[in-house]
């Protein structure tokens, strides 16, 4: 009797769920991974709903990064319910640029940017990531320079002026005298950089700074050239050997945090979105950093870089495109809502038009009363253009482990010249250039250009 | 009248089998048939499919990742039964002592990491191992100023540490099994052979050891199997395949490959050769295990 019982509820279940109609949300569905965002665009959403039919408003949803990326992606690739638009940062988005333009799930935005004359009203390197094959896919959210942000603490009661401090040996030479102090191992007590072999984001920020890259314009892998085989060479020199400066101090945990409180180490690579980690998780740091551009590789070269990215879409299978777009424009082009969101996260927006409000120009008590934000905008229109692949993040592990291999191979034969070094590296990155385009000459569905 | 009571004879394993072959043909026969169709497709998502035949197992050959993670699994595997087994027995034997005061709370005690989910551990670990800050590096250089506070485990020494953190998780475990085997020796042999004059060792190596050898190939079986497929204590001590992927094992490479890039085709081809590795790991046991009960 029992098991007639079971199997008529099974049964009746599954009709049930087979026949119930799916709930439909109201409106338009937005998607984004970050808090802060979700936060941010709250009272932006609140009052366009109070003004909209309800077929018009907006349902904004917030989806832990990777989660919003398997749902965005199954979307795309096997049509489940989708949002109408999305935000996603770099690899998300180059994991969408995966096969042609007719393949790609967000929808060409193009023409729509030209038409509304933003092409003009947006940083131009901005649209770089978010842009494949001439045609753009997305509305820039950040430009996400980056700077130097040093313990002004330490440095100048060491009496070091960093005005002088304009190439990264300047900044070697001028810092040296900070890492005289010994511990009983004879090992300096601080290290002039936050660097290790691992740490990609800063590795990906000085090949970019220094003119290095992962894809050329025809996304092909550039591992292997002579530029990024010298910054690698360089780095390596840095972490390691008889010249090291830099030490790991890594973010987001609390021992590099401890590490960074206790000055062991000087200076770190500075996106604008990591200024707003470390004003909550180091508090006690307030008016002991400042920030300065990156010293340059060459005297007259760059003295900023790029770190991450988010872009905001419209998927091609959203209802009612010309709604999202009106709402996109309305939420990235709202100079209340780029203020706020820099008063939260101390990130910049792309559009020149804003950099001029008093909110960017305010000393921020963090970085010892310096105005942070047009530091960072001085820097913005120069920022190094990357371009996007569904591959870039395995490019960025590959160029990683290559630095690991030379620091490796170099204290296996206790060889640091610049030589060994360069000559090492040259042959890490051959091997990773030819990783990277094995994989991607395998993939059928990565080279469909029209 | 006399036909239909046979076919309802005939009929009845069927009928009761069906819900049993329903299940299994469903969620075990289909997905592994259509795994293996998967395995000789290549994938961008569930929908965009195309025929390469035995390409995926051709590249997986070639494939360095693939290799690097083989390899890594192969040296996990081997430090599980070389390290972890014999350290759960000698564990076990401890604690079956009579004589040894609180044995129950000392049980307690190793068993319990295995009550803690592999990602709490592989996070514990990554702060253990830290350089500098870690407790590892930190309680050495104290016992041992010469030793290095900036020994790079999860850098350098990424299999070490990760050996060391899964003998913390999984001694205890084992140590279980080997206990109860222990129990289950008669004690009238040992004691006949103490009469006999056999010393501990003797004890050990002729009566301990073969009584408790089918617990023993289990749990080396055990071992093995759950080392192939070992991904979540990597993956959250090293956030990731670690540097220069020295952390990467084959269940890690075939997660990457099917949900971070996609290619479910190439991840079905992987997933085929780690059950064929399985397959053949179990088989040689039974092998083995046969041809010693037949001497």
């Amino acid at each position: 009797m029992g098991i007639w019982i079971i199997g008529l509820i099974a049964i009746i279940s599954t009709v049930l769920v087979f026949f119930l109609p799916r709930p439909q949300t109201q409106g338009k569905s937005f998607w984004t991974f970050a808090k802060p965002l979700y936060e941010n665009y709250q009272p932006v959403v609140t009052r366009w709903n109070e003004t909209r039919p309800p077929e018009e408003r907006i349902n904004m949803v917030h989806l832990q990064l990777q989660a919003l990326e398997r749902r965005l992606m199954s979307s795309f690739l096997s049509g489940t319910p989708g949002p109408d638009l999305v935000e996603v940062e770099r690899a998300t988005a180059g994991q969408a640029f995966r096969g042609g333009p007719q393949d790609i799930g967000l929808s060409d935005l193009t023409e729509r940017i030209r038409k509304e004359g933003l092409l003009e009203r947006i940083n131009p390197p901005s649209l770089a990531l978010w842009t494949r094959q001439g045609r753009i896919y997305g509305l820039p959210h950040d430009v996400h320079p980056v700077l130097l942000a040093y313990r002004a603490d330490i440095v100048e009661a060491a009496g070091i002026d960093v005005s002088e401090i304009e190439t990264w040996e300047d900044f070697s030479r001028i810092m040296a005298p900070l890492m005289a102090d010994r511990d009983d191992q004879g090992r300096p007590k601080r290290y002039l950089l936050n660097l290790w072999e691992t740490n990609t984001l800063a590795i990906e920020v000085l090949l970019l700074q220094a003119g290095g890259s992962l894809f050329n314009s025809d996304e092909q892998p550039t591992l292997d050239s002579d530029r990024n085989v010298h910054v690698v060479a360089t780095l390596v020199s840095w972490i390691a050997g008889p010249a090291r400066i830099a030490a790991d101090a890594p973010e987001y945990t609390a021992s590099g945090n401890s590490l960074k409180l206790q000055g062991f180490v000087i200076a770190s690579v500075m996106p604008d979105w990591l200024g707003g980690f470390w004003k909550g998780d180091m508090p006690s740091l307030s008016g002991k950093l400042k920030l300065m551009p990156l010293p340059a590789w060459e005297k007259g070269g760059l003295r900023t870089s790029v770190a991450g990215g988010t872009m905001l879409g419209l998927p091609k299978a959203g209802r009612n495109p010309d709604l999202a777009w009106e709402f996109a424009i309305h939420l990235y082009f709202n100079p209340d809502v780029a203020v706020a969101f820099y008063g939260k996260t101390g990130i910049i927006p792309p559009i020149p038009e804003f950099w001029s409000l008093p909110a960017f120009n305010a000393p921020d008590p963090y970085f010892s009363g310096q105005p942070a934000g047009q530091l960072f905008i001085q820097q913005a229109p120069y920022v190094p253009a990357r371009i996007n692949s569904p591959y870039y993040n395995f490019s960025l592990a590959c160029l990683t482990n290559a630095v690991g291999a030379v620091k490796q191979r170099a204290l296996d034969e206790n060889n640091f010249s610049s030589d060994f070094l360069s000559k090492t590296a040259a042959q890490e990155l051959a091997k990773a250039q030819a990783h990277v385009r094995r994989q991607m000459e395998r993939d059928l569905f990565v080279d469909k250009k029209e | 009248m006399k036909l239909c009571a046979t076919s309802s004879v005939k009929a009845a394993p069927w009928l009761f089998l069906a819900p049993f072959l329903l299940i299994f043909g469903a969620f075990t026969a289909w997905p592994l048939a259509r795994s293996l169709i998967l395995a000789c497709q290549q994938t961008f998502g569930p929908t965009n499919t195309v025929f390469v035949g035995l390409d995926n197992f051709r590249f997986l050959l070639t494939d360095p990742l693939f290799w690097t993670a083989l390899q890594n699994t192969f040296v996990y595997a081997l430090s599980s039964v070389t390290l972890q087994l014999p350290l759960a027995l000698g564990l076990a034997l401890l604690l079956n002592r009579p004589s040894l005061r609180g044995r129950t709370l000392y049980r307690l005690i190793f068993f319990s990491p295995s009550l803690v989910g592999l990602v709490f551990a592989g996070i514990i670990f990554s702060i253990i191992f830290e350089k500098r800050t870690g407790l590892v590096n930190v309680g050495l250089h104290r016992l041992f100023p010469v030793f290095d506070l900036d020994f790079p485990w999860l850098q350098n020494y990424v299999m070490p540490a990760l050996i060391l953190a899964s003998l913390w998780m999984y001694v205890g475990f084992n140590m279980i099994y080997f206990l109860a085997a222990l129990q289950n020796v008669p004690r009238e042999l040992e004691e006949a052979a103490m009469i006999d004059g056999a010393n501990a060792w003797h004890r050990f190596r002729h009566i301990i050891l073969p009584e408790i050898k089918p617990v023993t190939s289990f749990v080396v079986l055990l071992s093995l199997i759950g080392s192939f497929q070992l991904f979540e204590l990597p993956w959250a001590l090293l956030s990731g395949p670690g540097p220069e992927n020295r952390g990467l094992t084959i269940v890690m490479y075939l997660y990457q490959t099917g949900f971070l890039t996609n290619d479910l085709g190439y991840a079905s081809a992987i997933g085929w050769v780690l059950a064929v590795i399985l397959f053949t790991l179990a088989l040689t046991q039974q092998w083995f295990n046969r041809k010693e009960t037949r001497s």
